[in-house]
């Protein structure tokens, strides 16, 4: 039995879902999207380096695979913020950054159009805010 | 110094970015009910690399098996974006076997 591949799939695992929750949660409530990135860069590097100094390939394994997910979190601050200016994603009018966002982007929501079960049909830009507003 | 985790960690962002085309892809040409066999297929990956032995093999294997099984659960909000027009809709998707029962199923989003 070779437990690698489990630590490679938990990492690989937790992590995505951790950057999917923590970097749509921080960016909405965060008047800044430097401080995330800088802070979720240095946790990254520091994994990294720790994942270069363990001689366990388990560990190295974990460190190396969560390090590098942070790093890509930390580009997807700017990421997640680009998709509220598109109305991609819901806007928070208690964030000053978001409320600033909703008067120069028109397009900018607090309406989060994703969240229904599919109907299997096209549905136009109105009919999308309905199903969400109106249930 | 150990280089296996962070080449491990960089090949793991491409298998995830390559997450991002098969989603895209299977929900439009196959739909998202699809995604009990896809969370079935990256949990058999991730058993069958208990029984590899080295390292990348099973490594890799495990990662494969994560990515299909967190894909298996982004299939239904794909389903939503293509309907809402952000990416393209086809309407001739080739279902899945037991499509139907799987319809009565709650798809998971995390």
């Amino acid at each position: 039995m070779s437990f690698i591949g489990l630590a490679a799939a938990v990492a690989t695992f937790l992590s995505i879902w951790f950057g999917h929750v923590a970097v749509r949660k921080i960016e909405f409530i965060s008047p800044t999207i430097w401080l995330p990135t800088v802070v979720f860069a240095i946790a990254g590097i520091t994994l990294e380096w720790f994942s270069l100094s363990t001689s366990n390939f388990l560990l190295s394994a974990a460190f190396g695979i969560i390090g590098i997910t942070l790093l890509w979190d930390a580009l997807e601050f700017t990421r997640q913020q680009n998709r509220i200016k598109k109305g991609h994603s819901p806007a928070n009018t208690e964030n000053p950054r978001h409320a600033r966002l909703m008067r120069e982007y028109p397009a900018v929501t607090t309406i989060d159009l994703l969240k229904r079960e599919p109907l299997d049909k096209p549905v136009s830009h109105t009919e999308a805010i309905k199903l969400i507003t109106e249930r | 110094m150990n280089f296996f985790g962070l080449t491990l960690g960089v090949v793991t962002l491409f298998i995830i970015g390559l997450g991002f085309v098969w989603v895209i892809r299977g929900e439009r040409y196959f739909g998202y009910l699809w995604w009990p066999y896809v969370m079935g297929l990256g949990i058999l990956l991730i058993i069958a690399s208990l029984f590899v032995n080295g390292f990348w093999g099973p490594a890799l294997l495990g990662v494969f098996g994560a990515s299909l099984a967190w894909g298996s659960t982004e299939l239904k909000e794909q389903a939503v974006r293509a309907e809402i027009g952000w990416y393209p809709f086809n309407g001739k998707k080739i279902l899945p076997p037991l499509a139907k029962v799987i319809k009565k199923w709650k798809a998971p989003h995390l």
